[in-house]
């Protein structure tokens, strides 16, 4: 028996090391200064410019998608139980901006059909304009994944990029656009 | 204690509940017992769970993107040592491995998942598991447990990549764990039960970035399980095999986030799984199979992948 409690005790020793900052969470805010005027992802930045086709096969800019608009939101999904949760929350909220571009960014798919049948699939087709990212250029340009949200303005500034979470922060945003 | 000893085999295949160690679900098994009279138990599993769609807020069942093939395999470490004559402690830790292939992207990543302790106190005792002769020796076995999850695993609001690495969910959570298992030779019935709460934590980053605090909480989570087993003695040898049908819901309520209820959170999971396992004549060594199958209909689940989970693994215990 002693030997089985060594493997215990080792087995817990083991387990804490291991791991990451979640078991003692910081609240602390970390986030980096950003320089005015530069190019890239985060929030104050200008927005890399894009060119990418929709389910169509049209090609959307960011001049076009921001064109007679306040703003434009871009969402990345890869059609998941978490996003289709996020999307049709964010299609409520669609109404209440009718000056504002909604697009869904599909990253997972490897065509422009694909991408179609996953949109029309998850009952998204019609409220969302879907980008086909099938080379990654705004998944790698906004450092995207799941559930990100990326609003700019009509100036070409994001104006926020992170997770979707609940939506109050994407309603607060986009209420304050000029 | 011949029975004593035989008995010690039925807690072979107490249900056990395994979940996704991902964004969506997170966790491992927590119902790992020492048989009575037993002074540990260690149990080595391998789970391969194989992502077929999901179930959307509505409960409508979607289909996953054209040509993606998702999966998550788990190697899992678990061992339960005797504190006292009713009491045990438990450790439950995952290791983790994501396989996601879609048509336009492909990733594998791995590392630790969400580790769980455990504290079991065994309550009541079956004490007539072969022959029942009045309504007392219809008493089953209660065993209570707490458990406690602990955020090991590579969640969200580690200094990741993206949503692919993602080996747990972040959040310690609190369980509370009932089982009442009753066995009348060679029949076996059971039921486990839990109710279980996250702890609020706060959040300072999101895949790596770093984003204005905030603080967040997933809602509260219930499982229950259900199982009947019937046990075969193969030839004169002793040896036995047991086949196990179970049923398991599961169900999490909204989270929070800045105490404000996050109305896209919550979810629930209904599944079906057999399994089989030998033991040896003495009930020191056993090996499982086991099939774990969400019901990929609508109404069976809410806001929940729908997966199949394949299982085999091996069990010694310590006397």
């Amino acid at each position: 028996m002693f030997s089985a409690r060594v493997i215990f005790l080792l087995l817990t020793l083991l387990t804490l090391p291991a791991c990451g900052d979640n078991l003692f969470p910081s609240g602390e805010d970390k986030r980096p200064a950003v320089q005015p005027g530069t190019t890239g992802p985060a929030a104050g930045q200008k927005a890399p410019v894009f060119s990418v086709p929709d389910t169509s096969g049209n090609s959307v800019t960011l001049a076009s998608a921001l064109d007679s608009r306040k703003g434009i939101v871009l969402y990345f999904t890869m059609w998941c139980p978490i996003c289709d949760s996020h999307m049709s929350n964010m299609r409520d909220k669609i109404p209440s901006f009718p000056d504002v571009g909604f697009y869904a960014v599909d990253y997972v798919s490897g065509t422009v059909t694909d991408a179609g049948i996953s949109a029309s699939a998850n009952g998204f087709a019609g409220s969302f304009h879907v980008l086909a990212d099938t080379s990654h250029l705004l998944l790698n340009n906004f450092q995207a994944t799941m559930g990100t949200t990326v609003i700019i303005d009509s100036t070409g500034i994001i104006r926020m990029n992170e997770d979707y979470r609940d939506g109050s922060r994407l309603a607060t945003v986009l209420a304050a656009l000029p | 204690m011949l029975a004593a000893t035989l008995f010690a085999g039925a807690a072979a295949l107490m249900p056990q509940l395994s979940w996704a160690g991902s964004c969506c679900g997170g966790g491992s098994p927590t119902s790992l017992i020492v048989p009575k009279f037993a002074n540990a138990i260690a149990d080595l599993s391998f789970d391969a769970e194989i992502y077929d769609g999901f179930w959307n807020q509505d409960g409508k069942h979607i289909a996953d993107p054209p040509g993606s093939d998702l999966k998550q395999y788990r190697l899992n470490l678990g061992y339960a040592h005797r504190l006292a004559k009713d009491w045990q402690a438990g450790l439950s830790l995952p290791y983790i491995r994501n396989e996601n292939k879609y048509s336009g992207l492909s990733s594998s990543t791995d590392g630790l998942g969400d580790a769980s302790v455990a504290l079991w106190y065994e309550a009541v005792d079956d004490e007539s598991s072969w022959m029942v002769y009045d309504l007392a020796g219809m008493k089953p076995a209660v065993t209570l447990g707490l458990a406690l999850l602990l955020p090991t695993g590579i969640s969200a609001y580690d200094d990741i990549k993206n949503s692919f690495d993602v080996t747990g969910r972040g959040f310690y959570r609190l369980d509370g764990n009932l089982i009442i298992d009753k066995t009348i030779q060679p029949w076996n019935a059971s039921l486990a039960l839990a109710y279980g709460t996250h702890f609020e934590r706060s959040i300072n980053r999101e895949y790596g970035n770093y984003v204005e605090p905030y603080r967040k909480q997933l809602g509260n989570r219930f499982s229950a399980a259900l199982s009947a087993g019937y046990r075969y003695v193969i030839g004169t040898g002793g040896d036995t095999l047991t086949t196990t049908a179970s049923y398991a819901y599961l169900r999490e309520e909204r989270g929070d986030i800045n105490g404000v209820t996050d109305t896209t959170t919550g979810m629930e999971k209904q599944s079906a799984g057999v399994a089989i396992s030998y033991a040896n004549l003495d009930r020191d060594w056993s090996v499982r199979l086991a099939w774990n199958h969400a019901i990929a209909e609508s109404g069976w689940g809410r806001n929940f992948p729908t997966t199949d989970i394949f299982t085999t693994g091996v069990r010694y215990v310590f006397r």
